[in-house]
């Protein structure tokens, strides 16, 4: 039985990398070894857990139907607006979703890359019990000790992107700092402290692209900085799959290894454990001993550093330089996938993704249809706002059900 | 001493009032909601939806007023929005605010396709506020600050009237007294028969109007269109100048001021050339002052008592 | 002071009663209260003196039963309409705004205006002289934070009689004063009752009942226990009826008696302040032993939360020291503390002592996740969580849907049986525990109870504070009072009684001076 399950985890794996990787050139076939892969992993599962399997399925599917129902709700909403100001929705979604999923599945996949690095820095954040709102900041200190490092440094290959992504996270790191001890001494709140810090970094990052060659009075390219050296650049799906599209970087996969590493270190180390305690609940947490000044330091440094390698993937991966992305809004979206995974790290590549298709599929419809993607932001702001009105779902959880109470009893009385 | 001269001219003192405006409204907005006990990070959306009312309000019906009033009407209902999320669904404050920036980029970025078929900038208004600048008799002629005080824009009097209206509003009304009870203490204001939630919508909303008008000024007075994103961080910058000012209007109106002082004299340099010094540097300068005063250097300011805790009768300790 | 008793009372209640889900906190009450008259509600904490009065003042509604005021039934919605009627309530937590004026702080809420405008001046002379007329002098432009605690406390009682009200309802009103400022509000009070207010004071302050009111009513468990004129009581009567009749002793559970070890806990000379900056342990001294229990008695708010903070390691005193086996631990924090061989039940289960959204095998390792079994150079170790929690759920008999579920799912008795288990697991020396059995069930408790004299027979020294006196005979060899903040009493259990330590407890040092108060 143990050998039937382990052999069934390792053609789960191996499919998935295949999959995954198939995918990339050819959607069909590709995706058919990833369900493959799912199906052997549902197996694997269900060998495992026997009687417990179907009560496990049942617990997934009711911890997911929130936000999916808050996605289903969001776009019903979207759709709504459009019709009202003539647009068409149904054309419009048909040019999203096509878009988004297949036709620039690869664009999808280049925009989450980031977005998976803070999302998980949020969540990580979250789940210390701390808001690290000033994402933003982090990703462009990522950003710009990518860019120092990689211009003309003249570092081998390996090494140099290992020592990129190293100093890269540090940096991320100690910009949160000051905000820890912040709030450690004086228990100022990180939400202002982070902000505050995001903000001038930005303000002062044009400083930076000057002295690398950008020239913010190009009304062109204001803010672009000297290319990095091809040396540290991430390598390219192309190289060994000449079906993949010419931009796709192996930076998913590291967001993916990422989301890995953090749960991790989330449910698997002592550190992580205390971090969690301390999030849940702090007093109880420092009651036995834990000490909750640390602990809130090293989550604020880890949030910072995850942002931080952002910022790192994506000069190294896509842009090879600084680009003019002083105003992406990483961390506001940072937060919207962070809770729509319900902070979970595995989730987050998932609903990373979707934000990525969104906005992939977006540009798609609006250049097609010509519907103004904006209603793409819209559509984010309503969803993010339904997955926090929880008392919106009790109030129609209840509803529903004294309804339906109501219509099975009377359908009783009547048979009785 | 030249140097000093050619810097401090009444332009500047003009200047620095005219970049402060939009700023020193939306701290004031600020200041109203905190002190109610409501986190609020959505001023950038609502000064972005202010903007476009009034944008295609003054282009719409020709009259920029006219347009001024819808500024103002639309950031009022607009943070309606953040209001009932906040108080009657009790959802986490900062992130309601986010979402507002959120729905106030894509709504009006949206809105721009729909109502004028273009992305970028909107159509131009007929007649801005601009035209309507009026100068009051005698104190214009003070020296130095006279013109810059006294010889300007509707929108500009209008902050000035509001800073000095809504001190009197704290210091001197029932109104002002309930916002201060309702961010310190709710509990007690609750026992004595007033409804925090009242209070707290109220001052969301008048918030919201301010926030409003401070749109107005960018599309329709220091400009004559509304282009995307005009808000330009102007959101975040407030509610540094209301930290840094302590949570009271006067303060948080000083704050707006002398933000704006450095960002003018950080343009009038670079306009001279005197110094090689990045501009940046001075642009930094109001997150830095706000880092500052939360960390307690600057002289003691406590945020209110109950800034951020959602509060409801049934559940105090929520 | 005459006592009408022959006119109406003003403010009656008749069979009120208040459930909170499945829990009564008042059972059938029946009260009254005339004009000119001040009556005491006597009752230990808990015993629901807060409830009734947050019921007359519109804060709650009653389950059943009705209140009447000037022999009318009302039914307040609000506090506004109980205001509005003449009731005026001085609570135990101030519900004052700290940054605003006296003034500001009386009028809010019923301001006088004229065009919007708020007359102050107006405002501030009524405020004077109301403050002159009923001795409560006050600076009214002081800012609310800056003034003493008394001092405050004449604000909330200005707040009310600005408002013109007959009835004042005062909760725990000495709690917070020094003996001067106590002296001075009684004699507001009795003005205020001559002037026709009437007064209803709530404590568990034995000097205040027979210092100032005309008649008592003794609360316990939310129902009524006595009901006396004062003069005819005395401090005795009134701590028996207090603490309760059933002078049940639980036959102790004593098998052979357990060698008493060395010192294990020493705490000398502690003084602490509260979380306000006010003097919560004035020089305590106590020692526990290897092998005994050493039972602590008080009303909250006596100084038992610093005595546990201090002990535990979460704060610093003020002075003192605190020795642990002999070394001196005063400034080690708690983990150490913990490594050193104490373990904490703290009195809040579910606020200090669990992390509700945690499995049940988490919580067994909170603390003691950084070693083995649990985890190995960093990396933790699910089986060893499990076989420890299978392990403790079995001998502890946990209930829960697995050791996978989460803690706050589990009954208050069960969630308290594994803050038990895994401060047990330590295998301390020496435990400290607050409030062990509050909320559970008898079950529970005789469970609990069980438990510890076992740890005590394994030769630890345990120091428990406990508000219940049948608990702290059923397990203490030792019994002592904490009283304002000092050790008033200490004997060993069974050269004590039940009624003698509930005299210390409620009577604090007078209890032994055989004084009437």
């Amino acid at each position: 039985m143990r050998r039937v399950r382990a052999v069934l985890r390792i053609v789960a794996v191996l499919l998935a990398l295949a999959g995954g990787g198939l995918y990339l050139a050819s959607y069909f076939r590709g995706g058919c070894l990833l369900l493959g892969a799912l199906l052997a992993w549902g197996f694997e599962r269900r060998l495992a857990l026997g009687a417990d399997f179907g009560a496990r399925v049942r617990a997934l599917a009711r911890r997911a139907a929130v936000p999916a129902a808050g996605i289903a709700a969001a776009l019903l909403i979207g759709a709504a607006i459009m019709a009202l100001t003539g647009y068409s929705p149904l054309a419009s979604y048909e040019a999203l979703f096509y878009g988004g999923f297949v036709r620039n599945w690869h664009i999808s996949v280049l925009n989450a890359v980031p977005l998976v690095f803070t999302g998980l820095a949020i969540a990580f954040g979250f789940h210390g019990g701390l808001f690290n709102i000033g994402a933003e900041g982090q990703y462009l200190v990522g950003v710009m000790a990518a860019t120092w490092l990689g211009i003309g440094m003249g570092l081998p290959p390996l090494v140099g992107m290992a020592l990129i992504f190293l100093v890269g996270a540090l940096a991320g790191a100690a910009t949160n700092l000051v905000p820890a001890l912040l709030k450690v001494k004086t228990g100022a709140h990180e939400v202002v402290t982070t902000m505050m810090f995001a903000y001038a970094i930005r303000t002062l990052a044009p400083i930076f692209i000057r002295a690398h060659g950008g020239d913010p009075a190009n009304t062109a390219h204001p803010y672009v900085t000297d290319a990095v050296a091809e040396g540290v650049w991430l390598p390219l799906f192309k190289d060994f799959l000449p079906e993949a599209n010419y931009r796709l970087h192996v930076g998913i996969l590291l967001a993916v290894a990422c989301a890995f590493l953090v749960h991790f270190v989330l449910t698997r180390t002592d550190l992580g454990y205390r971090i969690r305690a301390v999030g849940a609940n702090a007093t109880a947490a420092r009651t036995q001993g834990i000490s909750v000044a640390w602990i809130t330091t090293l989550s604020l440094l880890g949030s910072g550093a995850l942002a931080a390698c952002a910022g790192i993937t994506q000069v190294l991966g896509l842009d090879h330089r600084m680009f003019q992305n002083l105003d992406a809004g990483y961390g506001w979206n940072g937060i919207s996938i962070a809770l729509l995974a319900r902070n979970h790290p595995l989730a987050i590549p998932f609903t990373a993704l979707l934000w990525g298709v969104l906005d992939a599929g977006g540009q798609y419809m609006a250049r097609t249809v010509q519907t103004p993607n904006a209603i793409i932001e819209i559509v984010k702001g309503i969803l993010l706002f339904l997955l926090l009105a929880e008392v919106i779902y009790e109030k129609f959880g209840t509803i529903l059900r004294d309804r339906l109470k109501g219509l099975l009893d009377r359908k009783r009385e009547v048979r009785s | 001493m030249s140097v000093l001269a050619s810097l401090l001219t009444p332009a500047l003192f003009e200047a620095t009032v005219r970049l402060a405006t939009p700023v020193s409204l939306a701290a004031l907005a600020a200041v109203i909601s905190e002190r109610s006990g409501v986190t609020n990070i959505a001023m950038e959306g609502i000064m972005l939806v202010g903007a476009f009312a009034a944008a295609w309000g003054g282009w719409h019906f020709g009259n920029p007023w006219i347009g001024l009033c819808c500024g103002v009407g639309a950031g009022a209902l607009f943070s309606l929005f953040f209001a009932w999320s906040v108080v009657s669904l009790r959802i986490n404050q900062v992130v309601a605010g986010a979402i507002m920036n959120i729905l106030g980029f894509g709504l009006t970025r949206y809105l721009m396709m729909v109502v004028y078929g273009r992305q970028g900038t909107s159509e131009a208004v007929p007649r801005t506020l601009q035209e309507c600048r009026f100068a009051i008799p005698l104190l214009s002629r003070i020296p130095y600050v006279g013109s810059a005080l006294f010889d300007q824009t509707p929108v500009v009097y209008l902050s000035l009237l509001s800073v000095i209206g809504f001190a009197w509003l704290f210091k001197r009304t029932r109104l002002g007294l309930s916002i201060e009870a309702s961010g310190e203490h709710p509990m007690a204001l609750e026992t004595l028969g007033r409804s925090v939630v009242r209070v707290r919508y109220l001052a969301i909303v008048l918030g919201g109007a301010l926030c409003g008008l401070a749109g107005a000024f960018l599309s329709i007075e220091n400009s004559n269109s509304f282009t995307e994103g005009m808000s330009g961080g102007r959101g975040f910058i407030a509610l540094a100048a209301n930290i840094a000012g302590g949570w009271r209007p006067v303060g948080a109106f000083a704050a707006a001021l002398f933000f704006g002082f450095v960002d003018a004299l950080q343009l009038r340099i670079q306009g001279l050339g005197i110094v090689k010094v990045a501009s940046e540097i001075f642009l930094v300068f109001p997150y830095l002052a706000t880092l500052a005063a939360v960390a307690g250097f600057v002289r003691k300011s406590r945020p209110p008592a109950a800034l951020g805790r959602n509060f409801s009768v049934e559940h105090p300790e929520d | 002071m005459s006592l009408l008793k022959d006119t109406p009372p003003l403010l009656e209640t008749r069979g009120v009663t208040k459930a909170f889900g499945g829990f009564v906190a008042n059972r059938d009450i029946s009260i009254r209260l005339h004009a000119g008259e001040i009556v005491a509600l006597l009752g230990e904490n808990g015993a629901g003196k807060s409830t009734l009065m947050n019921i007359l003042y519109g804060l709650y509604r009653p389950t059943a039963g009705t209140v009447l005021l000037d022999g009318e039934p009302v039914r307040f919605a609000s506090p506004r309409e109980a205001i509005a009627r003449g009731l005026g309530m001085v609570h135990q937590h101030f519900m004052l705004v700290p940054t605003l004026t006296v003034t500001q702080n009386i009028i809010l809420g019923a301001e006088p205006v004229r065009l919007g405008h708020v007359r102050t001046r107006e405002a501030r002379e009524r405020v004077r002289g109301l403050s002159e007329r009923f001795g409560l002098t006050v600076d009214p432009d002081a800012r609310v934070e800056d003034l003493s605690v008394g001092l405050q406390q004449r604000v909330e009682i200005l707040k009310a009689l600005y408002r013109k009200a007959r009835v004042l309802i005062l909760d725990e009103p000495t709690a917070v004063l020094t003996p001067c400022e106590v002296e001075e509000l009684f004699a507001v009070l009795r003005r205020l009752a001559e002037s026709g207010t009437a007064i209803i004071i709530i404590t568990h302050k034995l000097e205040e009942v027979l210092g100032l009111s005309h008649r008592v009513y003794i609360l316990g468990k939310g129902e009524i226990r006595g009901e006396l004129r004062t003069s005819e009581a005395d401090a005795s009567t009134l701590a028996r009826l207090m603490v309760g009749r059933e002078v049940l002793l639980e036959a102790r559970r004593d098998t052979e008696p357990v060698p008493l070890g060395e010192q294990v806990l020493a705490v000398e000379g502690v003084a602490a302040r509260d979380a306000r900056g006010l003097p919560a342990l004035r020089g305590v001294d106590l020692e526990v032993r290897g092998g005994e229990i050493l039972g602590i008695g008080g009303v909250e708010g006596n100084g038992q939360r610093e005595l546990c903070e201090t002990v535990a390691g979460l704060s610093r005193p003020e002075a003192g020291r605190i020795l642990l086996k002999g070394r001196d631990v005063t400034r080690w924090s708690v983990r150490r503390r913990l490594q050193a061989g104490m373990a904490y039940v703290p009195q809040d289960r579910r606020g200090e002592g669990l992390v509700l959204p945690f499995s049940v095998e988490e919580n067994l390792a909170l603390g003691l996740s950084g070693r083995a079994p649990f985890s190995k150079a960093g990396f933790l170790d699910p089986r060893g969580f499990r076989a420890h929690a299978e392990r403790l759920m079995g001998i502890f008999d946990i209930r829960a849907g697995g050791a996978d579920v989460p803690a706050s799912t589990l009954s208050g008795g069960n969630q308290q049986k594994i803050i038990l288990a895994r401060e047990f697991s330590r295998n301390p020396a020496f435990l400290l525990v607050s409030q062990p059995t509050r909320g559970l069930d008898v079950g529970a408790i005789e469970y609990v109870h069980h438990r510890l004299l076992e740890l005590k027979a394994r030769g630890a020294a345990i120091l428990l504070i406990s508000m219940e006196l049948e608990e702290l005979f059923a397990l203490s060899d030792r019994i002592a009072v904490l009283h304002g903040g000092e050790v008033v009493f200490e004997r060993q259990a069974s050269a004590t009684s039940l009624p003698e330590v509930g005299e210390y407890v409620v009577r604090g040092r007078a209890a032994g001076t055989g004084r009437a108060s």
